[in-house]
This record gives C-alpha cells, structure tokens and sequence, in this order.
C-alpha cells in the first residue's frame, strides 16, 4: 500500500502549463505561416516592380491621404469627446460611449449603408454637396467619411482610457494654481495622457488604412489600398494582390511598433 | 475686510452634509481638527472652488469667491501628497505658476534648492511636500490651505516638517487653514483649532481652549481626554461609580455631569497610597518617552500618563495613590 502512494507521488503530472502553450502555439502558427507566406509568394523583384505601376501608387496616394484626414478629424473632434465622457458626472456618459462603440461592432459594410442614407447622392445632405461641388461619394471626401465613422472610435475610446489615467487632483492643483481649463489640459492632462492618446491615434489610422467595407459603399472609386487589392484580385488573379497586401502588412507592423515604443499599448 | 469668512456655508452629498459652517480667519492659522470623513477636506474643497457649496458664501479680503472657477480665487491649496505633476521636474512644478527668480527664492526658504532637477518620483514623501509647498507658495496666494500634507510622513520627518511649517506660517501674512485629524498638528500649528465632527463645527477657540476646556465630550475624547466619566456632583467632587473625583464645582449638588481628565493630568505615587483616591495597576505600557498606565479605582478605570521613572516601579497588581490635577466638568 505504502509502495503504491510513493510510487504515485513520484510519478510524471501531466504538465498543463505546456500544454497551453502547445495549444496555443497552434493559433500562433496560424497567425504567422501565411504572413510568412505571403513574403515568399510575391518574389521581391516583382514586388519592387509593381510598386512602381501607376494604379498601386494611386491607391497607395489615395489611402494615406485619406487614413491621414480622417485620423486627424476624429483625433479633432474625438479628445473633446474622449475628455468630457473621462471627467463628466452625469448618467449619460454610458449612453453616449455606447453610441461611439456602436461602428466599433457594426459591420463595416452595414456602416456604408447607414452613411449613404445621409450622404448618398440622393439625399438632402448628400446632394447638396454634390451640387456645390464637393460630392461626398465616389470621391476622396466619401472615403474620409468611411474611414472616420470606422476608425474615430478608436481615438475617442483609447483616450479616454488614458484621461481617465491621469489623477483629477494634478488638474485641481494646477487650477488652484491660476491656471485654467484649457492651460491645464495643455501642460498637465494632454501630457500625461499623451502616450494612451498617442496609441488611440496610431490605432485610428491603422483602421482607417485597411477600412474596406464602408468605404467600398461611398467610394469604390478613388481606389484605396484594400479597394485596390480585391479589385485586382477579381480582375487579375491572386498574385496580382500581393504587392499592396504586402505594403499593407508592412503598415501594420510600423503601427505595432509605435504602439509597442512611444505609445501606450492598450493591449499590453 | 481681511482675511477669509465662510457665511453659512453648506454642501450636502448623498449620505452627507457638511455645515452651516461660519467661520473667519485673518491673518493667522485655523487648524481644522477632526475625523476621517467629517468634512474636512469637503470644507477646502469648497473655499478653493474645486466644489460648488449648496449654500452660504465664501469671501476673501472683502470680495465674495461664489461662483468664482479655482483659478480666479486666488486660494493656494497643498495635497495630502502633494499633487506634483509628475512628468515635470521639482524646478517646473515650483515654477508653474511662478517667475524664475520668485522660485530661487522660495526654494532657499524651503531648502529644497538641491532637489530642483529631480522628477517627483525621485523625491521622498518629505521632500514632495517640501516642494508641493514651494510650489503653492510661488503662485503667491491670498489664502493658504493644507489638506493633511504631513499625514502620510513617517514621525521623525513629520515632526520635523511640522516645526519648520509652524515658523513658515509664522512669516506668512495670508490666512492660512491647516486640516489634519492629528491633535498634535493641530495645536502646534493653529493659532485657533476648529473641531469638526459630521460636517459641523463642534468647537473653535485657541489650542489652550480647546485642550483644557473642551465644550462636548467630543472634543475631549478627539483631543485626546481619555477619561470621561458620567457623574454626580456631590460635596468636594463629584462621584464616578461609588468614587469621589475631588474638584470645585458652582453646580448644585446632586447634578449630573461628565467628568474629563486628560491622562497627563494624572499623577500616580506608588508611596502614597492613602492619599484621597487608591487604586490597583491593571496594565502598564511603554510608550518610549512615559508609561501609559491603567489604574482600577475600585470602579471606574482611570488613564494615566506618567513619567518613565514612576513608570518604571510600577507592576500589574500594585497599588498605587492618584492625584488629578486638573477635573473639567462638561
């Protein structure tokens, strides 16, 4: 009897820990082999030539130009939003951040759809634009639209994760010290909430340069990059996508490491 | 008029409610005395603009601060820790609100001149307030208010800041409103003590007054009058539980009063014990400067506080004679 329990105590547990590392390491490899992947497809030679074709570099034109508009007009009107639901003290703060989440979880097409029954041609709003000249579908204007109502929650819910970080009795010291709202938001809250706002921008642009959904709704044409890659994959073939994929992965990845060196990443 | 008044001041939370609250400081040190959750800091709150009171005004030097946002007050408030702005360095925070030169000067006042390059969380809890300090003082400020800045200060850094901030103070020609639920600060620092207790102010006078007179049992037990006794005035005292507490009293005989005597007002003599009150050691206990020593009088138990050389000779079980030199009846 006493042989049987020494001889369990000292037998092999299985090892859980390892275990859930191998399981794991199964989605891992499922996240990194096609990225892998896709670097081998697209011969660098190949990659190097297209890049230089006039189509990509319109795309590629088109989409940081609008990824940067639309960054910085929800970065604008999203602080404001971000630092009155982090400091107000009302019941109504739940309801209006749920209004900002709300693109977060609708499709990205569905949000096309909604937006062009405000600013498609045959609307009031839509077609008055259109007739002063600056028509807010099939235009750069249409896909900043798309890009902002997907991307902008990103900036109003990051940083207002990161104004709440920042103690409400530093901005009382600096108000019983003569200075005002707008100085104390200047030289005590923006800083010390920089690195958390600093990530909700980076994430708002990365949204906005893959946004595809919304944007194919208002704007199929000035072609972005994710445009241009399922457009090329229709007309062309597969291979005819990897080059801008491939630029695409490459902006992502310069996005992570924003977020993993002077941002405050979110999600670590 | 100078100084600082709050007329009927009031602030009702949910659960709570401070005041009316009527006090007037000129240019001296009211040390606000009272417990956690009394409504100190509510108070300051209140008077630095940083809370909207439900009624009651506010005036500094003669205009009304109502309605008035923090930075138009001119009311300088010090943190319990500080409040540094931490991504600036001590030398940024003193001048925030501060010319450079004003800053030099300051900081010799407060010795702070060697850490001005340091961040704040390079700087120890002492040396924070030292520049949180600095930092209120540099904005020049018509009112000076302090919420417990040395309450989370280790004792030997406390008591010396306390003694340099009770010089500082001494120099200022501002009002300046010290809240602190240590008795100690409070009557170190004030020139008068107000005692809160749930959002009302129970006693306001000088820190004699209040330590040797106190006006509640309240403000005897907070500033630290250990004994109180229900009692009867009888001839030459007043008698606790069958035991005569030999004291003057006007009031008629058979009255009922509340008896206090502060445990350094009683003196223990384990040789005279047929003086007027006996009693026997229940516990002694060394507290590194006296003894603290718990005398049973054959009923009521009397605190006491005595010197480590009588301390010393006592043991549980003996008897002991005790003297009070000071009965307060409430």
């Amino acid at each position: 009897m006493s042989t049987h329990s020494t001889w369990r105590r000292y037998a092999r547990r299985p090892d859980w820990f390892t275990l859930a590392l191998a399981l794991g390491g199964l989605l891992l490899l499922y996240y990194v082999a096609p990225l892998a992947s896709l670097f081998l497809s697209a011969p660098p030679g190949a990659v190097a030539a297209s890049l230089g074709d006039a189509t990509v570099v319109d795309a590629a034109t088109t989409s940081i130009l609008a990824a940067t508009l639309s960054t910085l007009l929800g970065t604008a009107f999203g602080l404001p939003l971000a630092y009155w639901l982090a400091r107000a003290d009302t019941r109504w703060t739940d309801a209006v951040l749920a209004a900002v989440v709300l693109p977060l979880v609708l499709p990205p097409t569905v949000g096309g759809v909604v937006l062009l029954t405000v600013v498609g041609p045959n609307t009031l709003l839509g077609g008055a634009a259109a007739t002063a000249g600056v028509p807010l579908t099939r235009s750069l204007a249409g896909v900043v639209l798309a890009q902002t109502f997907v991307a902008s929650p990103f900036v109003v819910v990051t940083a207002k994760a990161a104004f709440e970080g920042v103690d409400r009795t530093l901005e009382h010291a600096s108000r019983s010290l003569g200075k005002g709202r707008l100085t104390t938001a200047r030289r005590v809250t923006l800083p010390l909430a920089g690195p958390g706002i600093l990530a909700g921008v980076t994430l708002a642009f990365a949204r906005a340069m893959g946004e595809f959904g919304a944007t194919m709704m208002l704007a199929y044409y000035p072609r972005t990059m994710p445009v241009q890659i399922w457009v090329s994959f229709i007309s062309l073939g597969l291979d005819a996508a990897y080059p801008v994929a491939i630029v695409l992965v490459v902006v992502s990845v310069l996005a992570l490491l924003v977020l993993d060196t002077v941002a405050s990443n979110p999600w670590r | 008029m100078t100084g600082l008044r709050l007329d009927g001041v009031t602030k009702r939370y949910a659960g709570f409610e401070l005041g009316p609250v009527d006090l007037a400081v000129a240019d001296e040190v009211l040390a606000v005395l009272g417990p956690s959750g009394c409504g100190k800091t509510t108070l300051l709150s209140l008077v630095a603009g940083l809370a909207r009171p439900d009624a009651g005004t506010v005036t500094l030097d003669g205009r009304a601060l109502d309605g008035r946002p923090p930075e138009d007050r001119g009311v300088g408030l010090v943190f319990q820790d500080g409040a540094l702005f931490p991504h600036l360095t001590a030398r940024e925070n003193v001048a925030y609100a501060a010319t450079e030169d004003r800053v030099d000067d300051i900081a010799a006042t407060l010795e702070i001149r060697d850490l001005l390059d340091r961040r704040p969380p390079a700087l120890s809890g002492g040396e924070r307030q030292r520049v949180a300090l600095a930092r209120t003082l540099a904005a020049d400020p018509a009112a000076l208010l302090l919420d417990e800045p040395l309450s989370s200060l280790d004792a030997p850094i406390r008591r010396r800041l306390r003694d340099e901030l009770h010089d500082l103070f001494g120099a200022l020609d501002v009002p300046v409103v010290y809240v602190t639920h240590d008795q100690r600060s409070a009557t170190v620092l004030g020139d008068r003590v107000a005692v809160l207790r749930d959002g009302a102010v129970e006693q306001v006078g000088t820190p004699d007054a209040v330590l040797e007179r106190p006006e509640s049992e309240f403000v005897a037990r907070f500033t630290g009058c250990e004994n109180v006794f229900e009692a009867t005035v009888v001839e030459r005292g007043v008698r606790v539980d069958g035991v005569v507490l030999p004291v003057e009293t006007t009031r008629p005989i058979g009255a009922g009063v509340t008896a206090c005597v502060r445990p350094s007002r009683v003196r223990l003599d384990p040789a005279g014990a047929d003086a007027g009150l006996v009693g026997t050691v229940r516990r002694r206990l060394n507290e590194g400067d006296d003894y603290r020593v718990v005398v049973d009088l054959g009923g009521p138990e009397l605190v006491a506080t005595v010197p480590l050389r009588t301390g010393r000779g006592l043991a549980p079980g003996d008897r002991v004679g005790a003297s009070l030199d000071d009965v307060h009846l409430l």
